[in-house]
C-alpha cells in the first residue's frame, strides 16, 4: 500500500497548529478577554487555511500566523472596541526597580510571591504598544527580527519598546507586591 | 558620592571583559535575550563574572524574565482546539 502524499489539512494541522497556544495567548493580550480572544483565534486560522498557499514552507510559520492575527485584530476588533488604543507615551514615570530594591531584595524574590493572575492582569494593562512586544518576546520567546516584522517596525523600535515595557511591568509587579507586604518598605 | 567613587574606582580598575559598566548596562537585555554576537556575549560574560556592581543587576533581571515567562503563559482550551480542527474539517470539504 503506497503511501497518501500529506494533504493541505494535514500539512496546515503540523506546521501551523502547533502554534495554536501561542495565538491564543497573544489574541488573549489583544482582545483582553476569552471570549473575544477564541474568536479572533478562529479567525485567522480559517484566513490561515484559505491562504495557505502563499506561506512559504521553511519560513517562520508562527511570525506568519501572528501578523494574520494582527491584522484580523486592526481590522475587526479594533473597530468595535471602546477602549482607547493609544496611551500617552511619556506620561509615566518610569523608575528603575532593581535600584529600589536592590538592598532589600537584590535577587528579586518577591517575584515568586505574585500570582499569574496579577502577572496577566499586569501585562493586560500596558500600552498596546508595549504590551505586544513584551508578550512575544518575554511570554512567546521571539526574536526582536521576528517581532519587527510582525509589527511591521525597525528592530531599533521593538527594542526599545520591550525595554520600556519591561521597566513598566516590573514597576507595576513592585508596586503590587509592596502593597501586599511580600516586600518590606 | 556614589558617582564619585564609581568614577574613581573605573578609573583605578581596568573593565573586566574590555568592556565598561555603562555599555553593559546598556546592552544587559539584548544579552539575556540572546540577541547578540558571540564576541559581544563572550565580553559582557567576562565583565559580569568579575563585576560586583553589573552582576546583582544582570542576576535581578533574568530572573525577572525567567519569572514572566512561567507566569504569562495560556493554554489555549481544548474547547477552542476542537473547534478550530472541525472548523479546519469543513473548510477541506468545502475544497
Amino acid at each position: 500500500m503506497s503511501r497518501q502524499p500529506a494533504s493541505k489539512r494535514e500539512h496546515f494541522e503540523r506546521e501551523a497548529l502547533v502554534h495554536l497556544d501561542t495565538l491564543y495567548n497573544v489574541a488573549l493580550r489583544l482582545t483582553g478577554n476569552a471570549s473575544d480572544a477564541e474568536d479572533l483565534v478562529q479567525d485567522t486560522v480559517t484566513k490561515a487555511y484559505r491562504s495557505w498557499d502563499k506561506y512559504e514552507p521553511g519560513t517562520n510559520c508562527r511570525a506568519w500566523l501572528v501578523t494574520i492575527l494582527r491584522n484580523t485584530f486592526i481590522n475587526q476588533f479594533r473597530r468595535e472596541s471602546r477602549r482607547p488604543s493609544k496611551v500617552e507615551f511619556e506620561a509615566v514615570q518610569e523608575i528603575n526597580v532593581f535600584e529600589a530594591i536592590k538592598d532589600r531584595d537584590p535577587e528579586g524574590t518577591f517575584f515568586r510571591f505574585i500570582v499569574d493572575e496579577e502577572v496577566k492582569r499586569a501585562i493586560q494593562d500596558l500600552p498596546e504598544e508595549f504590551r505586544l512586544p513584551v508578550v512575544l518576546s518575554d511570554v512567546e520567546g521571539l526574536s526582536y527580527a521576528e517581532i519587527a516584522e510582525i509589527l511591521d517596525l525597525p528592530v531599533g523600535t521593538v527594542k526599545s519598546r520591550l525595554f520600556r515595557g519591561r521597566r513598566r511591568l516590573q514597576q507595576r509587579l513592585y508596586d503590587y507586591a509592596l502593597e501586599m507586604g511580600y516586600i518590606r518598605s | 558620592m556614589t558617582g564619585l567613587w564609581q568614577s574613581l574606582v573605573g578609573k583605578m580598575m581596568p573593565s573586566p571583559g574590555g568592556i565598561d559598566c555603562a555599555e553593559v548596562m546598556a546592552q544587559l537585555y539584548e544579552y539575556i535575550d540572546g540577541e547578540l554576537d558571540d564576541e559581544k556575549i563572550e565580553r559582557i560574560r567576562g565583565h559580569l563574572e568579575k563585576c560586583q556592581r553589573c552582576y546583582p543587576r544582570y542576576n535581578f533581571e533574568a530572573a525577572f524574565l525567567r519569572f514572566l515567562k512561567q507566569q504569562g503563559r495560556t493554554k489555549a482550551p481544548p474547547e477552542l482546539q476542537r473547534k478550530i480542527f472541525k472548523a479546519i474539517l469543513e473548510e477541506e470539504s468545502r475544497g
